[in-house]
């Protein structure tokens, strides 16, 4: 049974929804959750509520990294801090995935000190799933995913070739998509657009026969769902993301708006009630379950800063599944055989 | 151990059996269930056996169910299967009850349990001390706590007179009540009350009725609470811990985990939880297993509890709010519960 590291000291909301999740999940008896972080704080919610304790225990850490640190001081002042903590036990094999709420730059900062990356890995990359008009997979998912969104700004070819395989192993393992279809984003569908790096990884990936490559996509055939998996670099995939967000945010906003300027607008909306709670539900990111960073030895989940004990929970349970599912055991087994036989 | 005999009261249904009525399904299907067919609490038989087995025969056993009479010979039976022999065995009345329109007694346990303990503690050796087991889907930390404190002559007869009052219990049970308690010297027997958390009510919960009240999620967390009381040896422990992992399933991590949660709850203290890991090493337990549980006190920088005082509840308030939540919770089960 895998068990999950979870830092509780992470979040903007404090302690209590990592305790809550994990306290709720703990009743599953599916996996182990070790809570990571100031066990007063910790123990002053668990109390509170409703656990197994067979299946939730507690690592005291007594420092904590804020939202507002910055990332490579916060770790060097506090070697005692949560997010340090956790991926140092997940690296000793206390825990099987490690999951955080917490600053993001920290968290990938006190991975790369306690986690090894990947042979055929130049970098590591933060993956994200967004709702798409197909479905795919074994389980008919709406979501795709999308690395990398934010771990490293700049990709050269070698770069986005690995995060290609590094995708293609999340989505047969995670989405139970055995042959993802994967796509490189640019600016235009033909080999030749885009920058030099992404005409460069277009052409070996074209090339390789051990994964289900289907060429360029642009940013409107996102939506569409054309590729299961979308390759750019951290700062495309950053602002991508963001808009999708924005995008859907704003699509709540214009209902409400409508529902109150007039009758029949509220009639309507009132008609398409079930529709538009779907669509909500689809665009929810509580409900995406966190961000992995792909590329390590080990797994990383990391979760919305403002996310609530449900987000958290659904942060827990990918990376529970991840970890089931041995997905760095396929992420690595993918590079070697891009790189092919030594 | 000691010399002084002792008594393990055992509450039966979610306590030693695990009994499920929580809708008229589960009510019929518990009630037409055959001895063999009925289920254990994990650990309930095997750490009852213990018990007696480290007592060196100075341990008597009772059990206290709010089953009917009627159940006497099946339970028996199945108590019998199990291995585990009884000095005593008290049901309810419940045809009797409802013969006589008593509808509140059919579920209400004070006015039951109360009068019954009394008169049973009349009947037992004066030096005898207690150790009593419930959990937490009726009142029986409420109950316990009331009987040891009244015992020892620590609850005013007003506040007593407050308590049979909120729990509406009928004139004949306060005459027994008062009865027992006429004829008992005052005494302070009850050393520790186990419950165990078949619900996973939140621990905070019981923090009123102090350190002598622990809740339990399982029996192996009972072991330990009950090593900590000198009341089963080291090896023994890793009985539990071994029948807990061969025939329920509990793999090593869960029973260490375990152990993390009672020790940092105050169940066990630090020093007993090192006494413990220093005899089973002795004793020739793999020290690779003693090092994972000491593990989770000390490389996980875990401090224990801090020892709290046993002082008197306030009866009153607590079933007040016993009550409260009780209609609360039966509420949310009405919502959820599903026809057979």
């Amino acid at each position: 049974m895998p068990t999950i590291a979870l830092d509780a000291m992470g979040g903007d909301n404090g302690v209590a929804p990592a305790v809550q999740a994990a306290a709720r999940l703990s009743l599953d008896r599916e996996a182990g959750i070790l809570l990571v972080g100031d066990q007063r704080q910790i123990e002053s919610t668990l109390r509170r509520s409703r656990y197994d304790a067979s299946f939730l225990s507690i690592h005291h850490a007594s420092q904590a990294v804020t939202m507002h640190d910055t990332p490579r001081v916060a770790l060097d002042e506090k070697p005692d801090a949560s997010i340090l903590v956790g991926a140092r036990l997940v690296a000793e094999g206390a825990a099987d995935a490690l999951v955080s709420a917490g600053n993001t730059g920290a968290s990938i900062l006190a991975c790369a000190r306690h986690f090894k990356k990947l042979p055929g890995v130049p970098r590591t990359a933060l993956a994200a799933v967004y709702p798409t008009e197909r479905r795919r997979g074994r389980s008919d998912d709406p979501f795709a995913l999308m690395l990398d969104v934010g771990a490293t700004l700049e990709a050269d070819a070698e770069t986005l070739i690995a995060f290609a395989y590094m995708g293609a192993a999340y989505a047969a393992r995670i989405s139970n998509n055995p042959r993802p279809r994967v796509a490189l984003l640019s600016n235009g569908g033909e080999a030749h657009k885009g920058r030099p790096a992404i005409v460069e990884a277009h052409r070996r990936l074209a090339e390789a026969d051990n994964i289900e490559f289907i060429g360029n996509v642009e940013g409107v055939d996102l939506p569409r769902g054309r590729a299961d998996v979308v390759v750019t670099d951290g700062f495309t995939g950053n602002v991508v993301l963001k808009m999708l967000e924005g995008i859907s945010e704003t699509v709540v906003d214009v209902a409400r708006y409508a529902y109150r300027s007039k009758l029949a607008w509220r009639l309507g909306l009132l008609m398409l009630r079930g529709g538009i709670t779907q669509l909500k539900q689809l665009t929810d990111w509580q409900q995406y379950g966190g961000a992995p960073i792909l590329g390590f030895d080990h797994l990383f989940i990391k979760a919305h800063g403002r996310s609530n004990a449900r987000a958290i929970g659904n942060a827990i349970k990918v990376a529970h599944k991840a970890a089931k599912s041995d997905l760095c055991t396929e992420i690595a087994e993918r590079l070697a055989a891009a790189r092919g036989p030594a | 151990m000691t010399d002084r005999p002792h008594i393990f009261r055992w509450d039966l249904d979610k306590t030693y059996l695990a009994t499920e009525f929580d809708s008229i399904g589960d009510l019929i299907r518990t009630a037409l269930q055959r001895p063999a067919d009925k289920a254990n609490v994990p650990g309930s038989a095997e750490l009852l056996q213990a018990l007696r087995a480290d007592s060196g025969g100075r341990a008597q056993v009772f059990f206290i169910s709010g089953s009917p009479r009627q159940m006497r010979g099946v339970l028996a039976e199945k108590l019998a299967l199990d291995g585990i022999h009884f000095d005593g065995f008290i049901l309810k009345d419940n045809l009797g009850n409802l013969l006589r329109g008593r509808f509140r007694a059919i579920k209400e346990q004070i006015g039951y349990k109360l009068p019954a303990l009394l008169d049973a503690r009349g009947r037992a050796r004066p030096e005898a001390r207690e150790t009593l087991f419930g959990d937490d889907a009726e009142r029986d930390a409420f109950v316990y706590s009331l009987y040891a404190d009244l015992l020892a002559e620590r609850v005013p007869p007003d506040v007593l007179e407050q308590v049979l009052d909120l729990a509406g219990v009928y004139p004949d049970q306060r005459a027994a009540i008062y009865s027992a308690l006429d004829r008992l010297e005052p005494c302070d027997p009850v050393q520790r009350i186990i419950i165990h958390l078949d619900r996973k009510s939140p621990p905070i919960r019981f923090d009123a009725y102090g350190p002598r009240v622990v809740p339990v999620y399982n029996y192996f967390q009972a072991a330990l609470v009950l090593y900590e009381d000198g009341r089963l040896r080291a090896e023994t422990i890793g009985r539990i811990g071994t029948a807990l992992h061969a025939a329920y399933g509990y793999a090593l991590d869960m029973l260490v985990r375990s152990f993390q949660d009672v020790l940092r709850r105050g169940g066990i203290s630090y020093d007993a939880a090192r006494r413990l890991g220093e005899q089973a090493v002795k004793r020739g337990v793999d020290a690779q297993v003693v090092a994972l549980f000491a593990r989770e006190a000390d490389d996980r920088s875990i401090t224990p509890a801090r020892e709290r005082e046993q002082g008197v509840p306030d009866y009153p308030s607590l079933l007040r709010r016993e009550q409260q939540r009780h209609r609360i919770e039966k509420a949310r089960r009405r919502k959820r519960r599903r026809w057979l």
